[in-house]
Formats: C-alpha cells, sequence, structure tokens
C-alpha cells in the first residue's frame, strides 16, 4: 500500500524542489498511520467475513472429515429446502407491509410535528423517546405486552373484546412483531423527514398559501416533491434494516407458530446454529449480502436521478 | 368574513394540538407503564396488569426492590459490562474513524475518493449481515467470550467516518496553510488544530459508535455468552427463559438498559438529530 501511496502536495514540481526527502517521507508515513487501522477494520470486519461466507457456501464436509468443493450445490439446496422458501416468502411479505406503513405513518408524523401547532416540541420528543429503547428491551417489555395475562389483552377486555393469542397466533404473530418495531422505528425515520421538512424554504409556502392553497394542497404541491431525496434514502435504510431484523423473532416467537414469523435473519441463525448446517447457513448470508446490495445501489440511482 | 376565517383557523390549531398531544401520548404509554411496572412488587405484578385501572400506570405502592435487586444481583455486572464495552468503543472507534477522515477530507492524496467510496460502500453492507461467518473467523482467532471480541466489530464504523470527514470538510483550508507554515506535520495539525475544533463532530460521532455497540443483541449472543462476557441485552433475553419468571427485574433492567442511551440522545439531541440529517442527504 505504501508503494502506491504518493502525496500530491509533495508530488508537485515546485513543492518537490522546496521540500526536503525526509518530510514527503514523513507525509507518507502519516497518511499510512492515519488511514490504515480503518483499512484493517475494514479488510477484517467487512470484506473477510464476506469472504468466508462465498468460500464456505460453496464447500461442504465430506465423510472422511475434511470437506471438498462442492460449486453452487448449497444454494441449489436451500432453494429446494420448503422452509428457505417460506422464510423467503414471510421476509417478502413482512417487508411489503412494514416498510410502507412506516414511511407513510412517519411522513404523517413528520408533516403533523411541523406545523407549529401548541407544544409540538414536547409531543414530538415523546415520539421520539422509544427508539433509545434496544432491539432486546423493546422485545422483553411488548412479550409482556402480547402475554395471555398482559396488558394487550386487559386493554381489549376494558373495551368489551375478547382474549386475543397475538404472538401464539400464526395469524397474528408477524402483526404483532410489526407493532413493536414500529413503535421503535416510526420516531426515528420521522427525524429524517423532519430534517427534510425544515430544510424545504419558506417561502414555497408562502407563496403557495397566496395562492390560496388548502393545507393538504401544500403538502402534495411543496412538501412531497420537495421530500423526494429523504423520502428515499428512509425508505431504502427502512428496507435494509428491516431486512436484519432479529431480537424480537428469536424471543418472542422462535420463528413461529407454523413459521409464520420465520422471517430470513433467524432463518440463517437456525440454520447455522440449531441445525449446525453452515454452508447453507452461509449461503444465505451471501443472498442477503447481495440482496442488500442491489437495494443500497436502487438508493444510489434514486438519489442520482434528481441531480 | 375575516373573523371566520381566523376563528377557522384557531380550530385547527385547537385540533392540531390535541392530534399532535394524542400521538405522543400513545408512543409514551408503553414505556410509561414499564417504568410503572418497575416500581411495582413482583407479588402484585399481574393483578395491576390485568385489570386496567390508573393503577395499570401508576403502582399504589412503589418499591425500588426489583432495582436493589438488580444492582445486587448478576444482571448488574452485565449492565457494567455493556458500559465498559460501549465506552471502549467510542474511545477507540473515535481514535480510528477521527485520523481516517482528517486524512480522507485534508490530506490531498491520489486515489483519495476511491478509498473514501470503497470505505463508504463496504459499511453500508449492515453489519448483522455478515456477523455470522465474522464470528466464526474471530473464534478461531480464540476471541469468543473475550472484551476484545465484542468491542472490535463496534470500532469499524462508516458512519462516524462520514460524518468527521463531512465535518473536517467545511473547515477552512487557510488553517491547513497556517500551520504549514508554522511546520506542523499532519498529525499535528490534525491534533493541534483540527481536533480542537472538532467537540460538536466528536459527540455526533461518538454518539453513533455508542448506540451501535449498546444496542447491539446478535453479536453479542454470538460472541459472548459465557457469565463473565455476558452483556445487559443477552442477560435481559435470557431472564425471559426460564419458567419462574423475575418481571421486576426484567422491567428494571429494560429500564436501566434504556435509560443509559436515552439520556445521552436527550442531552445530546441537537447533535444526534444534526448528524441524522447529514446522514439522509448524503
Amino acid at each position: 500500500m505504501t508503494a502506491s501511496v504518493k502525496v500530491d502536495g509533495a508530488a508537485s514540481p515546485a513543492a518537490s524542489r522546496t521540500r526536503p526527502g525526509w518530510r514527503r517521507r514523513g507525509e507518507v508515513a502519516a497518511l499510512v498511520t492515519m488511514l490504515g487501522p480503518m483499512l484493517v477494520f475494514l479488510l477484517v470486519l467487512r470484506l473477510a467475513p464476506t469472504g468466508i461466507a462465498v468460500v464456505d457456501s460453496l464447500r461442504r464436509d465430506t465423510l472422511l472429515g475434511g470437506d471438498q468443493f462442492v460449486g453452487l450445490r448449497n444454494y441449489a439446496t436451500i432453494f429446494t429446502d420448503p422452509t428457505f422458501q417460506h422464510a423467503v416468502a414471510t421476509t417478502l411479505v413482512f417487508s411489503l407491509v412494514i416498510n410502507p406503513l412506516q414511511v407513510v405513518v412517519s411522513l404523517a408524523l413528520a408533516n403533523l410535528y411541523t406545523r407549529g401547532f401548541p407544544g409540538t416540541g414536547l409531543w414530538r420528543t415523546l415520539v421520539v423517546l422509544p427508539i433509545a429503547v434496544p432491539p432486546a428491551v423493546s422485545a422483553t417489555f411488548w412479550g409482556v405486552i402480547y402475554r395471555p395475562d398482559g396488558l394487550g389483552n386487559a386493554l381489549l377486555h376494558s373495551v368489551g373484546l375478547g382474549s386475543q393469542g397475538f404472538v401464539t397466533d400464526s395469524h397474528q404473530a408477524l402483526a404483532c412483531v410489526i407493532l413493536l418495531l414500529s413503535w421503535v422505528g416510526v420516531g426515528y425515520w420521522m427525524l429524517f423527514l423532519i430534517a427534510g421538512i425544515n430544510d424545504i424554504p419558506r417561502s414555497l409556502y408562502e407563496a403557495a398559501e397566496i395562492d390560496g392553497a388548502s393545507a393538504w394542497r401544500r403538502f402534495a404541491h411543496v412538501t412531497l416533491p420537495m421530500l423526494r431525496r429523504p423520502l428515499a434514502f428512509v425508505l431504502v435504510a427502512d428496507t435494509v434494516s428491516n431486512f436484519l431484523v432479529f431480537a424480537p423473532v428469536q424471543q418472542l416467537t422462535n420463528g413461529g407458530p407454523n413459521q409464520s414469523t420465520n422471517l430470513i435473519m433467524f432463518d440463517i441463525y437456525t440454520r447455522a446454529y440449531t441445525y449446525g448446517d453452515q454452508p447453507a447457513a452461509q449461503a444465505e448470508v451471501v443472498l442477503l449480502v447481495l440482496l442488500v446490495l442491489v437495494v443500497v445501489a436502487i438508493q444510489f440511482r434514486l438519489l442520482r436521478a434528481k441531480d | 368574513m375575516a373573523t371566520a376565517h381566523a376563528s377557522s383557523r384557531r380550530r385547527n390549531r385547537v385540533l392540531g394540538g390535541v392530534v399532535s398531544a394524542a400521538v405522543g401520548v400513545v408512543f409514551l404509554l408503553p414505556l410509561l407503564w414499564a417504568v410503572g411496572s418497575s416500581l411495582r412488587p413482583n407479588s402484585t405484578m399481574f393483578d395491576d396488569i390485568a385489570r386496567i385501572s390508573w393503577r395499570t400506570l401508576l403502582p399504589t405502592s412503589t418499591t425500588v426492590e426489583n432495582y436493589v435487586h438488580l444492582v445486587r444481583g448478576s444482571f448488574g455486572l452485565t449492565i457494567l459490562n455493556s458500559v465498559l464495552v460501549a465506552a471502549v468503543t467510542v474511545v477507540a472507534g473515535l481514535a480510528v474513524s477521527v485520523a481516517a477522515a482528517f486524512a480522507l477530507a485534508v490530506i490531498p492524496f491520489r486515489g483519495s475518493g476511491l478509498v473514501f467510496g470503497a470505505v463508504v460502500i463496504s459499511f453500508l453492507v449492515p453489519f448483522d449481515a455478515i456477523a455470522i461467518p465474522l464470528s466464526a473467523l474471530l473464534r478461531d482467532w480464540g476471541l469468543d467470550n473475550s472484551f476484545l471480541g465484542l468491542i472490535l466489530p463496534g470500532i469499524g464504523n462508516g458512519l462516524a467516518v462520514f460524518l468527521l470527514r463531512q465535518f473536517f470538510l467545511a473547515v477552512p483550508r487557510d488553517l491547513v496553510d497556517a500551520g504549514r507554515v508554522d511546520g506542523l506535520g499532519w498529525w499535528g495539525l490534525l491534533l493541534r488544530v483540527y481536533l480542537p475544533l472538532s467537540g460538536p463532530a466528536l459527540v455526533g460521532a461518538g454518539l453513533t459508535l455508542f448506540l451501535f455497540q449498546w444496542q447491539a443483541y446478535l453479536w453479542p449472543l454470538l460472541i459472548g455468552t459465557d457469565d463473565r462476557h455476558l452483556l445487559g441485552p443477552v442477560a435481559l433475553a435470557e431472564l425471559t427463559a426460564p419458567h419462574n419468571v423475575d418481571y421486576g427485574q426484567i422491567f428494571a433492567g429494560g429500564i436501566v438498559l434504556t435509560a443509559v442511551p436515552l439520556v445521552l440522545i436527550l442531552r445530546f439531541q441537537r447533535r444526534f438529530v444534526q448528524s441524522i440529517s447529514t446522514t439522509g442527504l448524503k
């Protein structure tokens, strides 16, 4: 790496005439000591594990105790595995519900909390508070809400409704996970959209008001178009983070009932540790990383398209 | 006509205020209920929860026994572990990120943009996605059940580099030239000129590093589950597993694990929002 680094300032003819050689070496040394540690972390923490996942996903243990190259056979195995197929379908349904839901609610709240209504600062802070709750903690709290004798059923009883199964009912479990994730997530994504709304020039709203535009028309014709960039960012970042949901599934449902909450991250985890099938788990990791990269690439396209 | 318009405006304001308040309270309620429950004696825990009344939120007889048990028991130690891991992560992570961000923002060298692009893109792959293969690697290196193994992944944080680089780019170039004239090398320039100016950026990046580590659940589950290296979130999840669950402990532990980041977020709210909006507009 040292050889390929050239300090531009020192390389320009004028500078190299006036500066002694030891100084140039000092500049290269500074560059290496400053960038080196981060590049090592990048190599060890991101590239190496991705490489390991790719290599391991192409190999399988032999009966003799070694392992051998098997090409894409592990991928073929998981694609024909009903559990994996179900996990992919569940993750897809989950994504198609939770992402639009969270983005729309965050947008509505960002709009509500930038209108200057009385007490806005306080009420907005209350919506933001849950973002401090770590995933393992929110799963624990909501676990007590969803218990048969928990707060959820108590609330339903108090308005005369019957008990629900919540996380023990395969028709409700995924919705329960979505609700608890949104309690934390909505406030977080709202902050990005509020920052975006605050960046919109006030003059645009004043002009719209002079034209007699209603609040709804101001939102549709000024706020929404001006928010395209932050909205694209929030949609993509939210989508990526929801591909990685793990804690509530592991703590509350174990992927059940009837695999109804077996999201991809949890499927990878159980494949690797409960069933000990590392090669298949690594193949899933590779697919997940590819999926995330595709989504991130779409983000770059979306954000570039505007400029 | 004008007064009709004004009164409809006032009605809108009142209505907007009411909706704002109602939404805020709905988001607050689960947290308030958890705080109330953490102050409830275990014996009346579900009696109070199962019947909705004002007692659901505010326990009749409050007690701090759950918190006392927490401090005395093994769970308290796991929270100390979390504090240690997060604190070292922030300090080491800032050192690594500040140096890299400075090099990328201030030192002109061929390939600077390329290196920055590589840093950002590789850290855009979320950590949890590659946590399982990484845990295999660190286990081979004997770093399972060690604080080092818990801390390492938190130190390399692309978002922290990004935030600090943005800040360094905005520092006037004149300072660099003045420092160079005074004979400062790049390290001298970073430590004597840039760092003293960087308080706000350090807070934003430090908070990013802290929250990543404090909220981690999958990674500590994969790499550090022996008793001495248990972190708070994993210990909390384990408390719910056995049949005879101590709900008082669970609520008290959850509140402590929430209170630490909450205090930091509220204290540094402006920095937090600022770093968030920088990210959103990149």
